[in-house]
């Protein structure tokens, strides 16, 4: 690892070394625009959802919300067994989709169309497709079995749990492709050598695969974590917070404070308070792509 | 490869700069920057393009528009009245947290002195709904320039009505005994076969944004309970007379929820899931605001017809019922750049006949502010031009009317946005609370929202 790290210093000072006065001139002109968009659109909206978001009255107001608790919970499941779900399942496809079949590769382009469809029209029909009267997943429940399904959205647990489908199925083919390709840059010789060794199958997937994945799953699973925390589509969509708001997460409930009640320090206040969770997400994220670049 | 010197390049740094210059520099005093919410049908928008070019023409003024939906210039709005980056002037339907809540922080312009000029001629619900309490003057003032009112009334099936035997003529003169009429409606269509149809489009909904909270108002008022929030902005849920009617209320409904005469689903509507399911004719009848769910199939005029608008019933006392009002309009944000140019446009459009065309235009979804408009111009209530506007008409403007709540206190529509209704009912239904305690739970947190709101 030090070796490596040794190995990024000279490339470090040779780059400092071949830009004298009119090439270091030009490196700032081109860095400028990149410069001064991050300074307008990223750093000044930051500084200012902090400034919007600074007093302590909004996290008065906020705590002492009946909503709060409940978002909250909400967020930890819908984080925890979302992202955890869809990227083990996406994990354990990719490996599917290694195989070299054409009707794999078929299946593969069939499988992605969920994410390659728009997030608010799918979301919608899934809505649609839940009503508990007329919706397609209880008609075909009572055409083939002459049962009549539960009333999906009126009910905390089933609506949340539609929700988690719903993100999983819209979310998993594009993780999926990104463990394919984390699976495909594994040089053969590895496999072979395991083969050789008589580790097939299971034996290979734990012990070949897995520690090769390892790096490239945990910083996919930070990020998707990170991503997810601020999903508000899925929820707004299928179960729309309900019923009775059991299903509201931090990033719905930042937005009804902020946009129904027009009261938006109080809806930024929400956002702001899964900070104590993000942060150390970031930085474990931050340090896990450090250690990537050494690996690489 | 060009060799570009660093003179060039600095050069070119500032024709650049140069060539951006003309958009600014166009935004000159005589233009207006208009924001405008997208009209239901299209006639709305082009109506509105309209009345822009005929202002545009008679002032030589410009106004720059920019129309977007609903959604959309809510969260835009909200968004400018926050960083400051405002346009001049911004026209929406019934904003009812966005306005109160700004009106009280101080962020919109008093547009007192346009209202002025109509005020003689503006319905008292639409001053009411016009006007809002500064909380940094500590005075009301008008922030509205109102243009259209809106009522919600009775969307019925006539054809379902005939199909299950029964006469519209036939349904009770009062509130409770007109939803149960339609009761025995469902019971017949069921026997025909119809296995999945129900009688009430009623929007109990725990997920809003708006249709609960309409409908539990309308139910308050109808049970005597319409004073729970008086135009000084003072609550009163420890009025008995509020309290029974609330409990009548959450009593009425949640008994029609569980005795099966509304979809199970109703409770996690959001407010298009109601219009839909009406639109496939799977409930006969829904409360909902404006003409839209008809004017949604105008152009299938076999289904327009067999649609129905009704007028609100009496209330269960026997004395009339008055509507609840939304507004629409014009408000200016603080930090505008041209009010003279907003106020002039806002001043324009208020003229009845102005107002009128807009209106006439727009396929009369939304009903004007000034009453005498509807009875010089008979385009309002001639049945034979239309079978639905007259009952929406006579509702919303010839008959009496009271403003909405969230005009006298920013609070009400913080209750709006928790739904705390759909909640009052859910905890009846779901809960298995009674309705009194599930009332009592919810005026508790109406008590502590609007014990925030303070006024001078």
């Amino acid at each position: 690892m030090s070796g490596v790290l040794a190995l990024n210093r000279p490339i470090a000072s040779a780059w400092r070394l071949r830009l004298p006065g009119p090439d270091t001139f030009w490196a700032a002109a081109f860095a400028l625009p990149y410069a001064a968009i991050f300074l307008f659109f990223v750093l000044y909206p930051v500084i200012f959802g902090f400034w919007l978001g600074s007093s302590p009255a909004l996290y008065t107001e906020l705590f002492s919300s009946p909503l709060y608790l409940t978002a909250l919970a909400n967020t930890l499941i819908f984080v925890g067994i979302g992202v955890n779900l869809k990227m083990a399942l996406a994990f354990l496809l990719s490996g599917f989709f290694m195989r070299k079949r054409k009707w794999v590769k078929a299946l593969l382009v069939i499988f992605i169309l969920p994410w390659a469809t728009p997030a608010l029209p799918a979301f919608m029909s899934i809505h649609w497709m839940l009503n508990g009267e007329w919706g397609f997943l209880n008609s075909v429940l009572d055409a083939l079995f002459g049962i009549d399904g539960p009333i999906w959205l009126i009910d905390r647990w089933l609506a949340l749990g539609a929700d988690l489908a719903a993100y999983i199925w819209k979310q998993l083919p594009f993780w999926t492709v990104i463990f394919l390709a984390g699976r495909m840059s594994v040089p053969r010789e590895l496999y072979e050598a395991a083969d050789v060794d008589g580790a097939t199958g299971f034996r290979r997937f734990v012990h070949v695969t897995v520690p090769l994945q390892a790096n490239l799953y945990l910083v996919c699973t930070l990020l998707s974590t990170i991503w997810t925390f601020g999903d508000f589509n899925t929820i707004t969509f299928i179960s729309g917070g309900g019923p009775s708001m059991s299903t509201e997460v931090l990033a719905t409930l930042g937005i009804r404070y902020a946009f129904t009640m027009s009261v938006p320090s109080l809806g930024v206040a929400a956002v702001l308070s899964a900070l104590p969770l993000l942060v150390p997400i970031m930085v474990l994220l931050m340090r896990k792509l450090r250690t990537s670049d050494v690996q690489l | 490869m060009v060799n570009m010197g660093r003179r060039t390049a600095i050069a070119g740094s500032f024709a650049t700069a140069a060539l951006s210059r003309p958009y600014i520099a166009n935004a000159a005093n005589s233009t207006a920057v208009v924001w405008q919410v997208q009209g239901f049908v299209q006639e709305e928008d082009a109506a509105f393009r309209k009345t822009v070019a005929d202002y545009e023409k008679l002032s030589g003024n410009k106004i720059d528009l920019s129309v977007m939906p609903f959604q959309a210039l809510n969260q835009k709005a909200v968004a400018a009245l926050t960083s400051g980056d405002v346009p001049d002037l911004i026209f929406h339907d019934a904003p009812t947290t966005l306005l109160p809540q700004n009106a009280w922080d101080d962020k919109l312009e008093d547009v007192s002195d346009v209202v002025e000029a109509q005020k003689s001629k503006l319905s008292a619900t639409a001053l009411l709904n016009a006007s809002f309490y500064n909380g940094r003057t500590k005075k009301r003032a008008f922030y509205l320039a109102p243009i259209k009112q809106s009522c919600a009334p009775f969307h019925i099936w006539g054809d379902l009505i005939d199909k299950a035997g029964f006469d519209l003529k036939d349904a009770p003169k009062t509130w409770d005994a007109f939803w149960d009429f339609f009761k025995p409606v469902q019971t017949a269509l069921r026997a025909k076969g119809m296995r999945k149809m129900y009688a009430l489009g009623l929007q109990i909904t725990t997920v809003g944004p708006n249709d609960g909270n309409g409908l539990f108002a309308h139910f308050l008022i109808a049970n005597g309970g319409q004073d729970i929030v008086t135009k000084d902005g003072k609550l009163h849920t420890d009025d008995p007379k509020v309290r029974e009617a609330a409990i009548k209320s959450v009593e009425f409904m949640t008994k029609c929820y569980k005795d099966g005469f509304v979809p199970p689903e109703a409770l996690s509507w959001n407010d298009a899931d109601d219009n839909n399911a009406y639109h496939e004719k799977l409930f006969v009848m829904n409360f909902d605001g404006t003409l839209s769910p008809e004017l949604a199939m105008i152009k299938n005029q076999k289904q327009y017809h067999e649609a129905v608008v009704r007028g609100l019933p009496l209330r269960n006392d026997g004395s009339i019922m008055p509507a609840q009002l939304g507004a629409g309009g014009g408000f200016i944000p603080k930090g505008a750049k041209n009010i003279a140019v907003a106020k002039e446009f806002m001043t324009y459009f208020m003229r009845p006949e102005v107002m009128n065309e807009n209106l006439k235009n727009g396929l009369g979804r939304w009903v004007p502010a000034i009453p005498s408009i509807v009875k010089e111009d008979p385009w309002w209530l001639d049945t034979k031009l239309d079978p639905h506007r007259s009952a929406y008409v006579h509702e919303a403007v010839l008959g009496p009317t009271i403003a909405q709540y969230n005009g006298f206190n920013p609070a009400w529509g913080k209750v709006a946005a928790e739904q705390i209704w759909g909640q009052c009912h859910a905890d009846v239904i779901k809960s298995n609370m009674t309705a009194s305690q599930a009332v009592d739970k919810a005026f508790k947190r109406v008590e502590e929202i609007f014990s925030r709101v303070v006024f001078g």
